[in-house]
């Protein structure tokens, strides 16, 4: 019995001095998805294997209720070390005060000018201070099914907006349930009619795509009329009616199965596609070049934070840094659909030359006609204007409002939300 | 008068448990209601008075958002009630492989409202809609049909679907209600020369009449506080025209991210409700059963 009791004294001890301590950091992820969160899962499995003493706790919650759980958790100070952050939910995060400033963390590492022109930038709308360190950047491009356009002789792409209005009407047979373009009207729709609707200007102000480069409000100039009417006219004859109750999940449905085959979307939509079509069944160009000559995309960005109260600050930059490094970077984007942080990425994997990725290289080649541009994300009215000008919108196109009054309405209420 | 007094200290526990679960929450979102509480603004929150009212009456859409959320509560509760007492009347008769059809008739009861959304959303697609699919190929319609996009339907399309997930549960309040009017009052009236609907109209219908009454009440409740199936299928669009107050929740939590305005969108309903409550029961307790 004495005997026992020594041995298990001495393993208790032996336990006690050999065993490491396990450090956990906690991480919340924003844009969780069948997709996605398992290849996430796999790089943390990998910094885990390369930093013994380390476990990375990953919190998943349904895309939906993302940001609110986030925003509640960081407020309250429930314990995280990783934050993921949208661009949509920057400034409300960083207005809270709790997050970490990363410049000094970014200033010190080697890899920061091999980042992609105007990313960090990007993500500094915040008083110029880089909150979070982006993974991903989104920008629209035009998706199309060369197999759909050539049943009708179209060899091409559309390269200018009239021609995007004209091929879509010659695809469009409504009898035969075939049509050209897969609009989006509902679930966040900003982006797309945004793009329509800036490209009949050329002097979009580059830090706000609601003004122009005078200071004006782009709803009241004489250029709006004829925008929205063109918008309204690409929806009533190339697009389904019934595409006015489409988010993303019925766009790319549409795309795949060939009703619609030209189609505006995020790089992220490649990750799916790529399993749904066969390789050549849909390629990527720039989206269309407006009246004005010019088209103003939106430079929409992801990424991580750590934030203030975290007790693990430097291991959450260790894991940060890791992610952004140029080989997980390109793995990452390569399988989710991101377009990559690093220059250095595009050349690294062929993938990122591919036809697939056309459409964005044209783009990023050619600032003078695609010049990027921001929405005026830091004012608090953002949100309630998503819902505004969805719901205005759609009744413009279901002919309940007119195109002068959506106009008016959307001018008013910019300049009550002060964006002069 | 000490009985009275033994039966409060009983009951006193449950009266605390209620107050906790039930009363703290009401009285912690209503006075959520009278701050700004949102995502922009979680260091500076503080009593702003009726700002959050004045700001959701002051929405054009919110008229419309009110006529609805009565079209909505109205139209489900009157089709789920006649259609459900009808089924219950249908499954009181014995009849072979009962078991097997109940169990189906009621199946829609036991899936997630929200789930049953996003279903009818793709059957009901005006491309590639199984249903469209259907009428076309069998010589209803030429053309498809935009059940969801069109404002004149999409109204429709969501009570159809929010009938087709209620029925169940009115028919198994009802049919355990009937299941309890004694036989003999049915063979009295049988010797007397009633006929069907005169049993039904002066037996059945007085004799089941707290069961109708509860049944439609807390229907009524749940329906006007249920988004999950037209936010499944529409959110609200198209235009607003499938927009209910419950709806309208959601979308100022998610869209504006405002928590407050949200809450008071909540104190809207729940004063509707407590109108509609004191104002049916003191309609409907009038006229008891009496045999």
């Amino acid at each position: 019995m004495k005997k026992l009791l020594v041995l298990m004294c001495v393993l208790m001890v032996s336990l006690f001095v050999f065993s490491e301590e396990v450090i956990t950091l906690n991480l919340i992820e924003a844009f969780s998805s069948p997709y996605r969160t398992p290849t996430l899962n796999n790089i943390v499995q990998m910094f885990e294997t390369l930093n013994p003493g380390v476990k990375i706790n990953v919190i998943s919650p349904p895309y939906e209720t993302a940001y609110q759980k986030i925003n509640l958790m960081v407020s309250t100070e429930q314990p995280l070390d990783i934050i993921e952050i949208g661009d949509w939910d920057l400034s409300a995060l960083a207005a809270m005060g709790k997050l970490e400033d990363l410049t000094p963390y970014i200033e010190a590492w080697p890899e920061k000018d091999d980042m992609v022109e105007g990313v960090l930038e990007a993500a500094s709308i915040y008083h110029g201070i880089p909150y979070l360190l982006p993974h991903g950047i989104f920008v629209k491009a035009l998706f199309y099914r060369p197999d759909i356009l050539a049943k009708y002789g179209i060899e091409t792409y559309p390269k200018t907006m009239p021609e995007l209005y004209e091929i879509s009407k010659k695809l469009t047979e409504s009898g035969k349930n075939q049509y050209g373009f897969a609009f989006r009207g509902k679930g966040y729709p900003t982006a797309f009619i945004d793009i329509v609707f800036t490209s009949f200007f050329d002097d979009i102000d580059p830090n706000n795509m609601y003004l122009t480069k005078s200071g004006e409000i782009i709803f009241e100039d004489p250029r709006a009329v004829e925008a929205l009417n063109f918008y309204v006219s690409l929806y009533k004859d190339t697009a389904p009616k019934d595409s006015i109750n489409w988010g993303w999940d019925e766009q790319v449905n549409s795309f795949v199965s060939g009703i619609t085959p030209l189609l505006f979307q995020d790089p992220d939509t490649t990750g799916m596609l790529n399993e749904m079509l066969q390789p050549g069944q849909y390629k990527t160009a720039p989206i269309p070049l407006g009246t004005s000559g010019n088209v103003y995309p939106s430079f929409g960005f992801v990424g991580w934070g750590i934030p203030t109260y975290s007790e693990h600050k430097d291991l959450a930059w260790k894991f940060i840094k890791f992610v952004a490094s140029a080989e997980i970077n390109g793995y990452w984007s390569k399988s989710y659909g991101a377009l990559p942080v690093l220059q250095s990425v595009y050349t690294y994997d062929s993938y990122f030359s591919s036809e697939i990725f056309e459409g964005w290289t044209k783009m990023f080649d050619d600032p003078e006609h695609y010049q990027f541009t921001q929405y005026p994300l830091d004012n608090e009215n953002w949100g309630k204007w998503n819902e505004f000008q969805e719901k205005t919108m759609q009744q413009v196109l279901l002919g309940q409002l007119s195109v002068e009054s959506c106009l008016k309405q959307w001018t008013d209420f910019w300049k009550d939300a002060g964006i002069l | 008068m000490k009985r009275r007094k033994f039966i409060f200290f009983l009951l006193l526990p449950t009266l605390l448990l209620i107050s906790f679960i039930i009363l703290y929450p009401t009285v912690s979102g209503v006075m959520l209601s009278f701050k700004n509480y949102s995502l922009y603004n979680f260091q500076n929150i503080e009593w702003v008075g009726f700002e959050n009212f004045k700001a959701i009456f002051s929405d054009p859409f919110y008229i419309n958002t009110i006529w609805n959320t009565l079209e909505w509560v109205l139209f489900s509760v009157f089709f789920q009630l006649i259609l459900g007492f009808i089924l219950a009347l249908l499954m009181k008769e014995p009849f072979k492989g009962r078991g097997i059809y109940a169990g189906l008739v009621f199946y829609p009861w036991a899936i997630s409202g929200f789930a049953i959304g996003l279903i009818w959303s793709w059957l009901l697609n005006g491309q590639f809609g199984v249903i469209n699919d259907i009428l076309i190929k069998i010589g209803i319609i030429e053309e498809n049909i935009s059940f969801l996009s069109d404002p004149s339907l999409a109204m429709f399309s969501v009570i159809l679907v929010n009938v087709w997930y209620g029925i169940p549960f009115f028919a198994i309040m009802i049919l355990a209600a009937l299941q309890s009017v004694p036989d003999s009052l049915y063979d009295a009236a049988e010797i007397d020369g009633a006929g069907y609907f005169t049993k039904l109209f002066n037996i059945t219908i007085p004799y089941i009449k707290p069961t109708l009454i509860n049944t439609i009440l807390l229907r009524t409740i749940w329906i006007m506080n249920f988004p999950d199936i037209i936010y499944g299928m529409t959110r609200g669009g198209p235009a607003g025209s499938t927009e209910i107050l419950a709806v309208k929740i959601i979308n100022t939590v998610f869209y504006e991210s405002d928590y407050s305005k949200a809450a008071a969108h909540g104190v809207v309903i729940i004063s509707i409700l407590f109108i509609y409550t004191i104002m049916y029961l003191k309609l409907t307790s009038k006229r008891e059963f009496s045999l």
